[in-house]
């Protein structure tokens, strides 16, 4: 991204020049075309998503509060007995599983292209990362469940023999596989290309009057890192986690087929069990009746509206952090 | 592994000044210009250097004690002898580095380790997937595949292909350029050229909720808008109506910034011509950003490709070919996948690992692509 | 200044025109028709669409491949949607077929036009099978009632005095049991818990019949090819699925104690005598008997429904009742080769007379 945007100029049009009527004719319509169709994709959008209230209208009604507390997922039963608690609870913590493994990685390597690695070096490495994200999730979420949910297998074991004493790592009566902690890895490796790629950019930012300053006076490159650029990029880091959060919240097919689906609230990450939201929707969706897919739409809603809160909560971040972003997100 | 760190100079990073610059803790403050033939002393603690050799031979020291540990104790695995290895590598050469260099050296040579190591780590995960992914779609992989469809092809046949599959991903990502395309290009001139107030305040904000926007969430909206509410039912053009949800902001911001990025000198001519603004536009920014926008539009491209949980939402899979995409369940790629590959048949299975692979050709196909393009165009610039 | 804008579009516009023109639309392989005498429907036209159970959605490829060289000019399309949804395409009529795992309930009886508008016949059987994956065990033997405990949790370990007495010879690690189900809803899940509930003694399968798994125990994988690879993956793992998928990921199968005392396997012909003790019901389902009585059948057994319109589209109609009755005899031919059952002659005999009726 380009430091140095030029400014646009004013809205005023210059004021050079006969202006003949058919001109300002001209720019009228244009102007009004291109309004029309910003406020028409507001409106769709707008419109969509009084839809989505619409078809969940009928499982929130049913559900009542039950919605956010109960854990099971009985929508079609008679009586039916839904909720999105034990699917909440499993979004949120694969989610943050994955970030904190993910984030350190990819800041580790956004620095080590920008700041270590030789300018040719950083930048391969940068495009060789960024393929992380080209991969479709359906093909992690394949690759997930016959190349890695084995071989994490003995990775689990030693963690539930040696760290067995934190309730996150209890041994679950030896029974290894689908647990969420798989589950956060491979979600881990979908979030870390878009932690990277925006983080990476937002340490080219960074000027490099401040890099020469903090070596001008001494200092190693880690102390380089920490005293001028970390501090400078903070925001764009909140930014890019927040952006990685999104996904993994959203992530769906590859959670529907690596984690073991159960609906229950569950602190020990080595367990295979727990679900998520979006996960759930794409299990239950192909023999839902109506309520049940009332229900999922329902659910959807829920992730909405978390995913909205944290996407607002970094607007102003997202922003700047712009193309980046938007490429990889 | 270890000996993979770089040394500290070489880098974007400028070079440090050689031995002219006074020790900040003020220990020792070298003036003195040193011959030409001895290592430039660090500046750290007015030690030595490690030198490069030295920091290989202590970290094959710690794999050396790694290995005997392995001969001796109970510990075995290749995993497990890879990761102590590389641990009791580290802490030689950190040790190496202690002796020689100092404490505040062993913090920054900790600090590349472990970066070196995310890189490694990032690599390792891609080559995996890459290569995993190879070897399994190779198999199936033939021209048949390209050209035949899934109709009338029985579980243990290993004939069928992807190509109904390929052509109802090319209409779905077809349709959905159509749609977001021209539309993101109107909003982002929009919010550049005339945007004002809260009106462009909105539209700007719903950009930034759309970057958020889960892909599942995209698919939802479709299938209770369109799919439930309108009755349309399952189709292509649904899915295409979910990726273009995903589509526009992506297109919105790149165009954004590269209208943006388009010098006011340009324009300014333009006007001092006498030509209108809206010609301007049409005329002159537009087609100086186009290089950009192109690149942010196979971006966009590329990025909802490989989605899957939208489209089995809207789309649902088919196992013929669809030539009118706005009628009828279609099949594409990424459900291909999903699809045939929950069949208890090898040889869906393989079929689905040979769709993965051309998936993920095209994806990356596009990126690289768009790399090349930004590139190009910062050449010419 | 050249306008690039639409190369990448273009070139992906020309790329979908080029490939729409092209191929046509499918050319599988094999056209040799040869053997075989002309069957009815010969001269048929039609392009038929179906929808429904995934269940049957394997047999279906076959028989749509193979009737395809029957009658060359009908042309069949079906989607695995699931029986749910499968019949509400047919109540919309935007399907001519549905496949289902289960009768129409009286409200979509309704929604069809009343009992008899929708022509329902079994068109074909398959067993359910449980797999397990125990590197040293080659046979396993389980009652209904050792099958109950194991699935609702009440059995943990594999070396449990209920599962070693009824495998006496068989050296049983101490493995914990992992118990894996469907976590999609699915008509296999609904049989193997009525089957549960209908075989094992009273009070030892307290959960609903469901098309979703309602125990507490095990875990979740979606679609049969889930569970089949969550059993394969992990040692001590036990599941259920259509015979196929343990047979094709060579996982072992149990035998299953039947109600003449015999331990039995997912065979084709115990899965074809068990479906001979079932009873024929007014709209052309069947009552599944879970505890067959015949010693030599499989009792996890059950069978798919073909539904379609008795009064639709003439042409349609003619075409769908020359496939239904080439379904009946020369495809259930095709049924033990993709690990189905062929229905017994008990129920293909009023199933033929309802279809050309």
């Amino acid at each position: 991204m380009n430091v140095g945007t030029v400014e646009t100029p004013t809205p005023e049009r210059p004021a050079n020049a006969g202006r003949s009527a058919r001109k300002k004719v001209g720019d009228r319509v244009f102007q009004a075309l291109t309004t029309t169709v910003g406020v028409a994709v507001l409106v769709v959008l707008t419109v969509i998503t009084v839809f989505l209230f619409v078809k969940a209208w009928p499982a929130l009604r049913s559900a009542r509060l039950g919605f956010f507390t109960e854990t099971k997922w009985f929508p079609d039963t008679d009586p039916p007995a839904f909720g999105v608690a034990a699917l909440l609870w499993g979004t949120l913590l694969s989610s943050v599983i994955a970030l904190m493994i993910a984030v350190p990685v990819a800041i580790g390597s956004a620095l080590y292209t920008t700041e270590y690695a030789p300018a040719v070096v950083g930048r391969w490495l940068g495009y060789l990362i960024d393929l992380l994200a080209a991969v479709p999730s359906v093909v992690y979420g394949f690759w997930g469940v016959m190349f890695l949910v084995p071989r994490m297998i003995p990775l689990q074991q030693w963690l539930a023999h040696h760290l067995g004493f934190i309730p996150l790592f209890h041994d679950p009566d030896n029974l290894f596989g689908k647990s969420m902690f798989a589950a956060s890895v491979v979600l881990a490796l979908m979030v870390l290309p878009i932690v990277a790629a925006i983080t990476r950019e937002v340490f080219r930012q960074v000027p490099r009057d401040m890099r020469e300053a903090a070596l001008a006076l001494g200092a190693t490159r880690w102390e380089m890192i920490r005293t001028a650029v970390l501090p400078a990029s903070r925001s764009g880091i909140f930014g890019a986690i927040v952006l990685g959060l999104g996904r993994a919240l959203g992530e769906t097919i590859a959670i529907a087929l690596v984690l073991a689906a159960t609906f229950d609230i569950n602190l020990n990450i080595l367990k295979p069990g727990g679900n998520t939201i979006a996960a759930n929707v794409a299990t239950k969706f192909g023999d839902a009746g109506s309520l049940g897919r009332s229900a999922l739409v329902a659910s959807g809603l829920v992730l909405f509206a978390i995913t909205l809160a944290a996407t607002l909560a970094a607007r102003g971040v997202i922003r700047r952090t712009g193309r980046a972003a938007a490429g990889l997100a | 592994m270890t000996g993979s760190v770089p040394e500290r100079n070489g880098g974007s990073v400028p070079e440090r000044n050689g031995g002219s610059v006074p020790e900040r803790n003020g220990e020792t403050v070298l003036d003195a210009p040193l011959p030409p033939d001895t290592e430039p002393p660090s500046l750290l603690s007015g030690k030595g250097r490690l030198r490069r050799s030295q920091a290989v031979a202590a970290a094959a020291v710690g794999v050396v004690v790694a290995a005997i540990a392995f001969a001796l104790t109970p510990l075995q695995g290749r995993a497990d002898f890879l990761l102590v290895g590389w641990i009791f590598g580290t802490i030689a050469y950190l040790v190496a580095a202690g002796r020689i260099e100092g404490r505040r050296s062993v913090v920054d040579r900790l600090a590349g380790v472990f970066m070196v190591t995310a890189v490694v780590v990032c690599l390792i995960a891609l080559g995996s997937v890459l290569i995993y992914t190879v070897v399994r779609g190779a198999k199936a992989l033939s021209l048949d595949f390209f050209t035949h469809s899934m109709k009338g092809v029985g579980p243990r046949d290993t004939t069928g292909g992807a190509y109904h599959a390929i052509i109802g991903t090319l209409q779905e990502v077809l349709l959905a350029s159509l749609i977001s395309v021209p539309a993101g290009l109107l909003v982002a001139i929009y919010l550049t050229e005339y945007g004002t107030g809260p009106l462009a305040k909105a539209i700007s904000t719903m950009v930034d909720v759309m970057v958020g926007i889960p892909s599942v969430i995209a698919g939802l909206f479709i299938y209770a808008f369109w799919v439930l509410a309108l009755h349309q039912g399952f189709s292509g053009f649904a899915a295409s109506l979910a990726l273009s949800i995903l589509m526009l902001p992506i297109v919105v911001r790149s165009a954004e910034e590269m209208i943006k990025l388009v010098p006011a000198s340009l324009r300014e001519a333009s006007y001092a011509l006498g030509i209108p603004r809206w010609r301007t536009l049409l005329r002159v920014v537009l087609p100086t950003a186009s290089a950009g926008i192109t690149t942010g539009v196979m971006l966009a491209v590329a990025r909802v490709t490989g989605e899957t949980a939208p489209l089995l939402l809207t789309s649902f899979g088919f196992d013929s070919t669809r030539t009118n995409p706005f009628s009828g369940p279609e099949e594409s790629l990424p459900l291909f996948v999903f699809r045939q590959a929950s069949s208890a048949f090898d040889t869906a299975i393989d079929r689905a690992w040979a769709a993965a692979l051309t998936l993920i050709i095209v994806v990356v196909a596009l990126t690289v692509a768009a790399r090349l393009l930004t590139l190009r165009n910062q050449l010419k610039s | 200044m050249k306008r690039r804008v639409p190369v990448g579009l273009a070139t992906l516009c020309a790329f979908a025109l080029v490939a729409t023109a092209c191929g046509s639309s499918s050319k599988s392989a094999t056209t040799n028709t040869t053997n075989s005498t002309p069957a009815a429907g010969a001269k048929d036209t039609a392009s038929l669409s179906g929808a429904g159970s995934t269940f049957v959605q394997s047999m279906l490829q076959e028989w749509i491949k193979q009737y395809g060289k029957v009658a060359p000019g009908v042309s069949i399309n079906y989607q695995g949607v699931g029986s749910g949804a499968g019949i509400q395409q047919l109540t919309a009529k935007t399907v001519d077929i549905a496949g289902s795992d289960v009768g129409l309930k009286p409200e979509e009886q309704a929604a069809t036009g009343g009992p008899g508008a929708v022509v329902t016949v079994p068109w074909v059987a398959g067993g359910i099978a449980v797999e397990y994956n125990l590197a040293q065990v080659k046979t396993l033997k389980l009652s209904p009632d050792t099958l109950a405990d194991i699935f609702s949790g009440k059995i943990a370990k594999w070396d449990d005095a209920a599962i070693k007495a009824e495998n006496s010879g068989v050296s049983l690690p101490s493995t914990g049991i992992q118990v894996v189900h469907r976590s999609d809803g699915s008509g296999t899940t609904q049989v193997f818990t009525s089957y549960l509930k209908a075989a094992a003694a009273p009070g030892l399968w307290d959960y609903p019949t469901d098309k979703d798994w309602h125990a507490p125990a095990g875990t979740g994988a979606k679609g049969s090819d889930g569970v089949t690879a969550a059993v394969k993956q992990a040692d001590g793992a036990i599941g259920y699925a259509e015979v196929s998928f343990p047979k094709q990921s060579s996982l072992g199968t149990a035998t299953i104690k039947n109600n003449g005392g015999q331990f039995v396997g997912p065979t084709a012909s115990a899965v074809t005598a068990a479906i001979g003790d079932a009873t024929p019901k007014d709209d052309g389902t069947l009552t599944l008997n879970y505890t067959p009585t015949s010693p030599t059948a499989y009792p996890i057994s059950t069978t798919s429904y073909l539904m379609f319109y008795k009064d639709g589209d003439p042409t349609k109609t003619v075409a769908l009742k020359h496939f239904a009755q080439w379904v009946l005899t020369d495809g259930q031919k095709l049924a033990e080769g993709l690990d189905y059952a062929p229905l017994p002659q008990s129920i293909l005999t009023p199933a033929m007379a309802a279809v050309s009726g």
